[in-house]
C-alpha cells in the first residue's frame, strides 16, 4: 500500500502546524506593558520610601539606642532559665525566623514567629497586629510565660546591674524613673536596632530595573521563561498583590484566608481579637509611654473592628521566603508548594469568611509562581553584627 | 395508583430518619443552624485532620478531633456566657434525645466526655474536642441571659462514625418523583396549580422588579484629596463636597462614610469619619485608606433635615 502524495503533504502541513502552535503556545512573551512596568515598579525595593520618623519613640533613630537595643536583642539574660533572647526565635540567619510552626522560648508560644525584617515600615506588630509599635511589640515576650517568662522589674534589675547598659540607658533617658516607664524605654531601644533591619535588592528587583531600562539581554540574564511566567501570574490571574502589594509585598492589613487550625487548638480569632487588645493597651500610641501621647495615632483613631475581621491575620512580606517556612500564622503549612495550592483552592474558612476566591491554576503554573516566589529572596542589613 | 400508594408508604416509614433527627441543630437554607431558645447561631464542625475543611452539621465520619464553631447571628450570643459539654448517648432514646431525657441521665458527670465552663466569647465560639471513640453522643448547649439569670439550652444527639445516609435520600428523591409523576399523568396538579399559575408568576416577576427602599436621588457628593491622588497603604484626609441635586452646598449635613470592595466582600481597612464641617458644603473626612488596587466603592451617609441618603462613590486603584 502506497501513500498518495496529496496525503503525505497534508500529513506533514498538520504536524508542522502543529509544532508551530504547541511551540507558540509555550513561548513566553518577555516584553510587558505600560501598565505591567507600572506594577511591576510599584513592588521593586527601589520604590520603597524612606523610613518615616516613628514619634512615639524619641530614640528611635538614636545610634547609641541602637547599640543598646542590639545588645539587648542578644541578651539571654532577659528570661527566666537565662537561655532566651529575642534572637533565640528570631534568628538572623533565618532572616528573623526559626523554622519551627510556633516558637519555641521557655514554653511553646501562641504562634509562628514573623521575620523582622521591614516591619519598621508596618503601623500594626504581630499576626493579629495587638501591637502599634515596635517598641512595644518588644515588651512583650519578655513577660510571655511562653517566651522570655521574665517581668518588667527583673529586666530593669539586670539593666541597673550592668554597667555599660546602665551607661548608656542614663545618657539615652537620665537617671531610674518608674518602672513601667523604664520597661518602655527597653522597648524603644530594642526598637531602634530592629528599625535597622531592613532588605535589599533581591534578583527580582533587579530584574524590574532591566525591564524599566528596556535591557532585553539582562532580563533575559536574570529570569528564567518559568519566573517571567510566574511573575506575569503574580501580577495578573493569581491576585497576589490584592494582598502582596507594595515594595515590601505586604499591604500590612488584616485577611481572612482560610487557613486550617493547628491540631488540637480551637481556630485562632486573629485581628477581630488583636484589634480589641490594642485599642485598650497600656503601651499604645495614645498611652503616657509614647513621647507624642495622643497625637498622631491615626492608627488606632481610625482602626476598624468587629466581625469582619474574624481569623484574619497580617499579610506577611514575601521576601526571604526561602527562609522563612513554615509558612502561616501557626506555622500550619510546611512548603511554599503547599501554601500555592491552598490558594488554589481557597477552601471556606473555619471561622469568619476565606477572602480568597480558588485560582483554578495548574500544577504547571504553581511551579511557575513558586519559581517568581524564590527571585524575592535576598540578604538583610542590620545595624552592627550579631555577637 | 397502587404504586402512589407504595411510595407514600415509603415515604411515612423514611422520614422520621431523615427530617426528625436534629433536636436543637436543624438545617435552613443550606446553613446548619443551632437554636438555643430562641437565640440562634450557624453551626458546623469540622474534622480537620480527617477530612480538611468539610463542614459537617452534626453526625460525623470519625472518631477524630472535632472542631465545634458557633457562628452568631443574634448578637445576645455575644454577651451570654456559653457553657459546652457532650456526654455518651445514654437516654435509651437515640436521635429522639431531649433536654428532658438528658436532665433524667443520673450521673451526667460520668457519661460526660467533654465540659467546657460558661464563657462569653465575643465574635464566635469554639471548642476542640478528640472523639476516642465512635458512638452516639449528645451536645448540650447552655447561654446564660444575664439580666434574668434564664439559662437556655440546645441539646442534639449525634453519631460519631457515621457512615451516611447510603442510598436513602436518592430512593425517596425518585419515590417523590414517581408521585409527582403519577399526579402530573392523572391531571391532578394541573387541577390544583391550573388557575393559579399565571398570577403566581406575574406576582414574583413583580416582587423581583420592585426597586429596594428607592427614591429619588438629593444629594451629589465629589471629593478631592489635598495629600495627593488616592494611593493605596497611605492613610489620607479627604475633603467631601456635597450639594443637592440643584447645585446647593449641603451644609451642617450628618455624614457618615463606609466603603469596601464589592468583589472582595470586605470593607475598608480602616473606619474612617467626618472630622470638621468645613463649611460650604465641605467636609474634612480623616483615616481613608486602601490596601488593595482594583473597584472600590465608598458610601456616604448623608443626613439633614429628615431626609437620609446613601450616595455611592465609585473608586478604581
Amino acid at each position: 500500500m502506497s501513500i498518495r502524495p496529496v496525503t503525505l503533504a497534508a500529513l506533514l502541513i498538520s504536524v508542522v502546524a502543529a509544532a508551530w502552535l504547541v511551540l507558540r503556545w509555550d513561548a513566553e512573551p518577555r516584553t510587558w506593558s505600560a501598565e505591567s512596568v507600572a506594577v511591576l515598579e510599584s513592588l521593586s525595593l527601589a520604590s520603597l520610601p524612606p523610613l518615616p520618623p516613628d514619634p512615639t519613640n524619641a530614640v528611635a533613630d538614636n545610634p547609641l539606642a541602637v547599640e543598646l537595643g542590639r545588645r539587648l536583642f542578644f541578651d539571654t539574660r532577659f528570661s527566666a532559665n537565662g537561655r532566651v533572647s529575642c534572637a533565640t526565635c528570631h534568628q538572623p540567619e533565618r532572616r528573623f525566623t526559626d523554622g519551627l510552626p510556633k516558637g519555641v522560648g521557655i514554653g511553646m508560644s501562641r504562634r509562628n514567629t514573623p521575620s523582622i525584617v521591614g516591619t519598621a515600615y508596618s503601623p500594626w506588630l504581630y499576626w493579629d497586629g495587638r501591637r502599634d509599635s515596635q517598641w512595644s511589640q518588644a515588651l512583650a515576650p519578655l513577660e510571655d510565660p511562653a517566651e522570655h517568662a521574665s517581668n518588667r522589674l527583673m529586666t530593669i534589675a539586670i539593666l541597673v546591674e550592668d554597667k555599660e547598659y546602665w551607661g548608656i540607658y542614663k545618657a539615652l533617658f537620665g537617671e531610674a524613673s518608674g518602672v513601667d516607664t523604664m520597661y518602655a524605654n527597653v522597648g524603644k531601644a530594642i526598637a531602634a536596632f530592629e528599625r535597622t533591619i531592613m532588605p535589599t535588592t533581591s534578583k527580582f528587583d533587579r530584574y524590574v530595573a532591566a525591564v524599566v531600562a528596556g535591557d532585553e539581554a539582562q532580563q533575559a540574564a536574570l529570569f528564567t521563561e518559568d519566573e517571567v511566567r510566574g511573575l506575569r501570574l503574580f501580577i495578573g490571574e493569581a491576585n497576589c498583590t490584592q494582598c502582596h502589594n507594595g515594595p515590601l509585598l505586604t499591604n500590612n492589613e488584616f485577611h481572612n484566608t482560610g487557613l486550617i487550625n493547628f491540631a488540637g487548638e480551637v481556630p485562632d480569632k486573629g485581628r477581630v481579637a488583636g484589634v480589641r487588645e490594642v485599642l485598650e493597651h497600656p503601651f499604645n500610641c495614645r498611652s503616657r509611654h509614647s513621647d507624642d501621647p495622643g497625637k498622631g495615632c491615626a492608627e488606632l483613631d481610625f482602626a476598624r473592628t468587629g466581625a469582619e475581621l474574624i481569623g484574619a491575620f497580617r499579610t506577611p512580606s514575601l521576601r526571604n521566603l526561602d527562609t522563612t517556612a513554615p509558612y502561616g500564622h501557626k506555622g500550619q503549612i510546611a512548603t511554599l508548594g503547599d501554601m500555592l495550592i491552598h490558594y488554589n483552592l481557597a477552601p471556606e474558612a473555619m471561622i469568619g469568611h476565606n477572602e480568597a476566591e480558588p485560582l483554578n491554576l495548574s500544577a504547571r503554573e504553581l511551579a511557575h509562581l513558586e519559581a517568581f516566589l524564590l527571585t524575592l529572596s535576598a540578604p538583610f542589613t542590620m545595624a552592627g553584627d550579631a555577637p | 395508583m397502587i404504586r402512589s400508594a407504595l411510595a407514600l408508604l415509603f415515604l411515612c416509614v423514611a422520614l422520621p430518619q431523615v427530617g426528625f433527627a436534629h433536636g436543637g441543630v436543624v438545617e435552613e437554607d443550606d446553613i446548619c443552624v443551632i437554636k438555643v431558645n430562641y437565640l440562634r447561631a450557624h453551626f458546623k464542625i469540622y474534622q480537620p485532620r480527617v477530612t480538611a475543611h468539610e463542614q459537617f452539621c452534626e453526625d460525623l465520619p470519625a472518631a477524630s478531633e472535632s472542631v465545634f464553631v458557633m457562628e452568631y447571628m443574634h448578637d445576645a450570643l455575644q454577651a451570654m456566657p456559653i457553657e459546652f459539654r457532650i456526654v455518651r448517648n445514654a437516654t435509651g432514646k437515640g436521635r429522639f434525645a431531649r433536654m428532658e431525657h438528658v436532665a433524667a441521665i443520673e450521673d451526667l458527670e460520668a457519661e460526660t466526655v467533654y465540659f467546657h465552663s460558661a464563657v462569653v466569647e465575643p465574635d464566635v465560639y469554639t471548642i476542640a474536642h478528640t472523639f476516642e471513640e465512635e458512638g452516639d453522643f449528645i451536645g448540650i448547649v447552655s447561654a446564660t441571659n444575664q439580666d434574668t439569670g434564664e439559662v437556655y439550652a440546645a441539646v442534639f444527639p449525634f453519631e460519631v462514625g457515621f457512615t451516611g445516609w447510603g442510598y436513602w435520600p436518592l430512593l425517596i428523591g425518585l419515590l417523590v418523583l414517581i408521585q409527582v409523576q403519577y399526579l402530573a399523568m392523572s391531571g391532578r396538579l394541573r387541577r390544583w396549580f391550573g388557575r393559579a399559575g399565571p398570577a403566581v408568576l406575574l406576582l414574583g416577576v413583580t416582587l423581583l422588579h420592585m426597586p429596594h427602599g428607592a427614591h429619588a436621588a438629593e444629594f451629589v457628593v465629589t471629593y478631592s484629596t489635598p495629600d495627593g491622588a488616592p494611593g493605596i497603604n497611605r492613610m489620607q484626609s479627604w475633603i467631601l463636597h456635597v450639594e443637592t441635586v440643584e447645585g446647593v452646598p449641603v451644609e451642617g449635613a450628618e455624614i457618615e462614610v463606609d466603603g469596601g470592595m464589592p468583589a472582595h466582600n470586605h470593607g475598608l481597612p480602616t473606619k474612617p469619619r467626618v472630622t470638621r464641617d468645613l463649611g460650604g458644603g465641605d467636609y474634612r473626612l480623616d483615616g481613608m485608606r486602601f490596601h488593595m488596587r482594583g473597584y472600590w466603592e465608598i458610601v456616604v451617609t448623608i443626613r439633614r433635615e429628615g431626609i437620609e441618603e446613601a450616595v455611592v462613590v465609585p473608586l478604581t486603584l
